[in-house]
């Protein structure tokens, strides 16, 4: 039996090449090979949300997810997200700033499955928006805020792009 | 349901042809499992439910990730092709609004955007949403091996949970559906906990074609999910219905038919009766929505 696979990984920009046995998850890989730990690990069954990461762009659950498999591909992990420390992702301070971060073991997988949410459907309705983070899960209930956030960001976005009318 | 621990260890295969998976199905008899999106197997993995010695990984195929519309009005959709692309394509949600729908129902977008239509067939859990979708469409579904290949209706794929047809060199490559009649459309209606990572309590599809006057039924197909060892057609409860005006007697009838027909288990999830009951109500339901969008105009919005 292969034990180790070379496997080249684009996380956040940066390449990596690794040598990695298939059983591996993507999840565990990102967290234990290149402690990267704002993934986090929780169900391990696609329910809860909190291993979200973003692949060529759309959300996937990295416990589901081979590493092998995510080989040339584009991932983007909450690490990524803010151009530097002092510049935030519209969504990361609408969540800071509304209260949508209680505890924070959710907030990584929610924001990743927003931002890829909003570059589909960038004026999102309330409902659109709840049927968008559905797999996720959030213990501390905050939902409220979450959502609120969410819709923040999306005017914040739209209204830099475009002049947005509704 | 088991500790979730990490993957019990596996050799990695990617082939990057069909004929290439088909050579290694045949080179590893009962050793391989084909992973496609992953969001089923990957978890009886972890269980220790199933511990393959080889990993035949799919998601490199792209000749199977396609939705090619055929001359004879029908579509064709690559086993590959994830219920994303499925639900976000404007082919399916012009000719089969019902697949569109069910598609868009299944899971999270996280799990939508893994989840393949042949993983959802093959994995042939009696809760999959597909299959009663697919098979009040008229779905065939392709296989292909080294021998060779086959095409049989949907209906005659699935043997008992997590049982099909499929043989151990068999790799299911497309769904073929037939070109849409006029004046049909259909409804999928589902009883489930949450929508992320859902197990559908009962889930009922129904497939009607009214007539040219718009007041009884032509056709009706109607299937089930999670009622019984596989998904199931209620061909007593569509011949109740042919040929009839649409009232709630007849309506009422057809449901009654159903759960007659069905034979659904009581699990942790439901007892047999609240099936029984949901069966019912589903059905009347998929049949109601089924005749409305049948009636109305095609509206080409949003799902």
């Amino acid at each position: 039996m292969k034990h180790l696979l070379p496997v080249s990984l684009r996380v956040n920009g940066e390449p990596y090449d690794l040598l990695i046995p298939p059983w591996r998850t993507l999840l565990e890989v990102l967290r234990e090979n290149l402690s990267l730990t704002g993934a986090k690990r929780s169900c391990q069954e696609g329910q809860c949300g909190t291993c979200t990461v973003l692949i060529d762009r759309k959300p996937i659950n990295s416990c589901l997810y081979l590493a092998v498999e995510a080989q040339d591909k584009e991932i983007l992990t909450i690490e990524g997200l803010a151009r530097s420390a002092e510049v935030l992702h519209p969504l990361q301070r609408a969540f800071a700033e509304r209260g949508a971060i209680q505890c924070g073991f959710c907030t990584p997988g929610l924001i990743l499955a927003a931002k890829a949410f909003l570059e589909e459907n960038p004026n999102p309705s309330e409902d659109e928006i709840r049927r968008a983070v559905v797999g996720h899960l959030c213990r501390c209930t905050g939902y409220f805020q979450i959502i609120e956030a969410i819709l923040a960001a999306a005017r914040e976005m739209a209204g830099k792009g475009a002049q947005v009318g509704h | 349901m088991g500790y979730l621990r990490r993957l019990p260890r596996f050799e990695y295969l990617a082939p990057r042809s069909v004929v290439a998976v088909c050579d290694a199905l045949a080179e590893y008899p009962g050793e391989a499992r084909l992973l496609a999106g992953g969001t089923d197997l990957i978890l009886q993995m972890r269980r220790r439910e199933v511990a393959p010695r080889y990993i035949i990984g799919l998601k490199g195929l792209s000749e199977l990730a396609f939705i090619r519309p055929q001359e004879n009005g029908g579509v064709t959709i690559g086993a590959m092709t994830t219920v994303r692309t499925i639900e976000s394509s404007p082919l399916i949600r012009e000719r089969y609004g019902l697949l569109c729908r069910t598609a868009a129902e299944m899971g999270s977008p996280e799990i939508r955007q893994s989840a393949t239509i042949g993983g959802n067939l093959a994995g042939a859990l009696p809760c999959a949403d597909f299959p009663p979708a697919l098979i009040t469409l008229g779905a065939q579904v392709k296989l292909k091996s080294q021998q060779g290949e086959r095409l049989l209706p949907l209906e005659e794929f699935f043997l008992g949970p997590e049982q099909t047809v499929v043989g151990p060199s068999d790799l299911v490559t497309e769904i073929q559906l037939p070109a849409p009649s006029p004046l049909s459309d259909g409804a999928y209606v589902k009883f489930h906990d949450r929508h992320a990572m859902d197990m559908t309590t009962t889930g009922v599809s129904a497939f009607v074609t009214l007539d040219q006057e718009r007041r009884r039924f032509c056709d009706v197909k109607i299937a089930l999910a999670s009622s019984a060892p596989t998904p199931l057609r209620a061909k007593n409860a569509e011949a109740a219905l042919r040929g009839q005006a649409f009232t709630e007697k007849a309506v009422e009838k057809a449901a009654a038919l159903a759960c007659q027909e069905a034979q659904p288990r009581s699990s942790w999830r439901a007892s047999r009766d609240l099936r029984l009951e949901l069966i019912k109500s589903l059905t009347k339901r998929a049949i109601r929505q089924a005749w409305e969008k049948a009636k109305a105009p095609p509206d080409g919005g949003r799902p």
